[in-house]
């Protein structure tokens, strides 16, 4: 291995952690898929670590493989469509530093979301969601009545649920429009 | 400049080749035994003088020395006792399959009990020894090949059976891959191809991008649990139950009855191949309890055999959706196809591929040795210095099969690396403690599609200790799980806060320990190989 080739690589593996996965391929951020993919052949033909495996030295040899590892993490992200636009928005924004080993949207993130997302829909607590669903139940069926007290119920374990409080200002709409009138009702 | 050597070593199910190739700038080459035979029946005889017989030789001996003498242990390496495969293995086998510590398999062959690893390494002594007499010198490196979907625990499995053969594995290599290399390794190639590989016991489909010295694996898809040996069953199964039905006598009941009968269904399969039907003759299979000697006379056509097996056939195309699903190409993306494996040369496979993928199988490829050629190429390379001069480098950018996950509540698992992403890989997850003042953390580490950890296979329990003791959620761990180029994976974990090192132990492991493993050497070495008796 020649002395050039030994300094590049040294100062390869010394700022690989600065380098985002365009760098890595040394590819713009505008590169074609058939782009990614020729610059993924080239440095494998320079970095894949089974060149160099008559190599002596067994800390250079894993300076190789900790390059050509990265080689193939930064090409796994930016051959896939979905997660290259991710990674883009990644280390173009504020983050950038934190965000240059790709992971898919933080998995607490995401359960977080997901889970805010439920209560805002079906309730925060266990009874709020069973009424809440009952309600639903008694909405498709047109029986306002029983759906009025079924949201009536979750609001008793919700009192500041706005979706419930919607819902069942809608309900009571409904009801006021088929409601016998004139009978004797128990408020 | 050195002479150092490689091997290429193809260990089949069924049957094994060993190839290399002698210098930079040399065409591979397979290596033959004294008799001249190319490939070697997988099998391992112990014989009663305390010698054991590999080889074609020893096949004969499944029937007349049944108990003593093991097959198909490719079906076996690397699995756990109380696994689908091995059950039934233990139904057919006449060897004896027992279980031995975490769940592992052991064989037991008279008074000894081997590891499976410790049977494939007689096998691997043969070839060892084949290449030896061969070349007229000592080998002592190899690259020995997998099949792609086989798993971190099969693929260790098989390293350590090189270990235990005395060898140096360089490298564990695919199979399909291995293919893929045999055939444009040299030639300046810009091709998408798919190597269908269909062996005694496992079935790979490989897409490959070849681009002149560059082989990519754009995926890989896989049945370990599907072969040619399924192919015999079926044979066997419709002539178990015509027997039966004609004497009243079920032939499976008896473990020499069985062996004829399996020996008698694989002859059907390859004459029915060869000449679209088959005779099957079997004199004096069994006697009725009367005494009256019964032989076992069945005709077999072409068309019958291709209806018993079609579900198989099929199977194997199911896999293909999956490949080309991966790797998001459809069948007429794909510009050549390559058959591997014996039973690829079945009249109802090649049709199948013919169909399936709207042309012809590449001919003058050999699916008995183009593993074994692929594997001598890679051997040389990882030798060689100056392979490029002689414009033979050759790149192999192979994936891992099969997603890693890691063990969360519940009996789920959470997915770390994908399955088909390119090896070497790394990935790190940060884990902390859950309790006060916990000086331990551990994870469990399994392979699969699954969410469910049950429906997946479990690699081992990493336990890391010797980091700083502080409250629950104080202490980070960095974990950081590495795939290498034998698709073997690695764990460590780093004290994020100090950045040092933790200690690592790996329990529930169905491995050998390092201690088990030296024991093997020694052991293996100390074994005397028959000598086969030919009469010329």
């Amino acid at each position: 291995m020649d002395a050039q080739f030994l300094i590049e690589l040294e100062t390869l593996a010394e700022v690989l952690d600065q380098l985002d996965y365009f760098g890595v391929l040394k590819v713009p951020q505008t590169a074609s898929p058939g782009e990614i993919k020729a610059a993924y052949y080239r440095e494998s033909r320079a970095y894949h670590p089974d060149r160099y495996a008559t190599v002596e030295s067994a800390d250079l040899r894993e300076m190789i493989g900790r390059i050509y590892r990265r080689v193939n993490e930064a090409y796994t992200v930016l051959r896939d469509d979905r997660k290259r636009t991710k990674y883009l928005a990644d280390v173009t924004g504020p983050e950038r530093e934190k965000k240059l080993r790709f992971t898919e949207a933080d998995e607490a993130q995401v359960k977080e979301a997901q889970k805010r997302k439920i209560e805002e829909q079906f309730g925060q607590t266990p009874n709020g969601r069973k009424f809440y669903a009952a309600a639903l139940k008694e909405i498709e069926g047109q029986r306002w009545d029983a759906a009025e007290r079924a949201l009536k119920s979750a609001l008793m374990y919700e009192a500041g649920n706005p979706k419930f409080k919607e819902l069942l200002a809608q309900v009571q709409a409904e009801y006021e429009k088929v409601r016998p009138k004139g009978d004797y009702r128990i408020k | 400049m050195n002479d150092d050597i490689a091997v290429g070593i193809d260990l089949g199910t069924s049957y094994s080749c060993v190839a290399v190739v002698q210098e930079d700038g040399a065409a591979p080459a397979v290596l033959p035994n004294e008799w001249g035979e190319r490939t070697h029946a997988s099998v391992v005889s112990f014989l009663d003088d305390g010698t054991v017989l590999v080889g074609n030789d020893a096949k004969k001996n499944i029937i007349t020395n049944a108990e003593n003498t093991i097959y198909s242990a490719k079906r076996l390496i690397g699995r756990f006792f109380f696994s689908d495969e091995v059950k039934k293995a233990q139904s057919v086998m006449p060897y004896r399959i027992l279980e031995g510590p975490n769940n592992s398999v052991r064989l037991g062959v008279k008074e000894k009990v081997f590891a499976v690893p410790e049977i494939s390494a007689l096998v691997l002594k043969e070839m060892k020894a084949i290449a030896e007499t061969s070349l007229g010198r000592e080998v002592k490196k190899a690259v020995i090949t997998c099949p792609a979907y086989f798993n971190d625990n099969q693929r260790q499995a098989t390293k350590d059976a090189g270990r235990i053969a005395g060898l140096e594995v360089l490298r564990i290599i695919n199979e399909p891959t291995a293919a893929a290399l045999a055939y444009g390794f040299g030639k300046d190639i810009n091709q998408k191809i798919c190597v269908y590989d269909l062996g005694g016991g496992t079935f790979d489909v490989s897409i490959l991008e070849i681009g002149k010295d560059v082989f990519e694996v754009l995926s890989t898809a896989g049945d370990t649990y599907l072969g040619g040996d399924d192919f015999d069953d079926r044979i066997m199964a419709w002539l178990a139950d015509d027997f039966l039905a004609r004497h009243g006598l079920d032939l499976r009941q008896n473990k020499y009855c069985l062996q004829m009968l399996k020996e008698a269904s694989e002859q059907a399969k390859i004459q029915v191949g060869r000449e679209g039907a088959a005779a099957i003759d079997v004199q004096g299979i069994c006697q009725s309890p009367e005494g009256q000697v019964l032989n076992l006379e069945q005709k077999l056509s072409g068309d019958h055999f291709n209806r018993m097996v079609m579900d198989l056939v099929q199977r194997t195309f199911k896999v293909c959706d999956e490949a080309l699903q991966s790797a998001r190409l459809t069948a007429g993306d794909v510009d050549a196809v390559i058959l591997v494996g014996g039973p690829t040369r079945l009249p109802i496979i090649r049709n199948s591929v013919r169909h399936y993928f709207q042309r012809d199988p590449m001919t003058g490829i050999d699916p008995d040795e183009v593993v074994a050629l692929g594997a001598a190429i890679q051997g040389r390379a990882l030798l060689s210095t100056r392979a490029a001069e002689y414009g033979q480098a050759s790149y192999l950018l192979d994936v891992t099969p099969l997603t890693l996950r890691v063990a969360t509540v519940g009996g789920f698992t959470e997915p770390i690396i994908d399955k088909n992403t390119p090896i070497p890989i790394e990935k790190s997850k940060t884990f902390t403690t859950s309790r006060d003042g916990q000086d331990r953390v551990r994870i469990r580490v399994y392979q699969g599609e699954s969410k469910q950890a049950d429906a997946c296979e479990l690699l081992g329990e990493f336990e890391f200790t010797g980091f700083r003791i502080g409250y629950r959620g104080e202490v980070q761990i960095q974990v950081t799980f590495e795939i290498d180029s034998n698709g073997i994976v690695n764990v460590s974990a780093t004290d994020l806060e100090t950045g040092q090192k933790t200690s690592t132990t790996i329990n529930l492991s169905s491995g050998l320990s390092e201690t088990d493993l030296q024991k093997a050497i020694d052991d293996n070495a100390a074994v005397e190989l028959a000598r086969a008796q030919h009469t010329a």
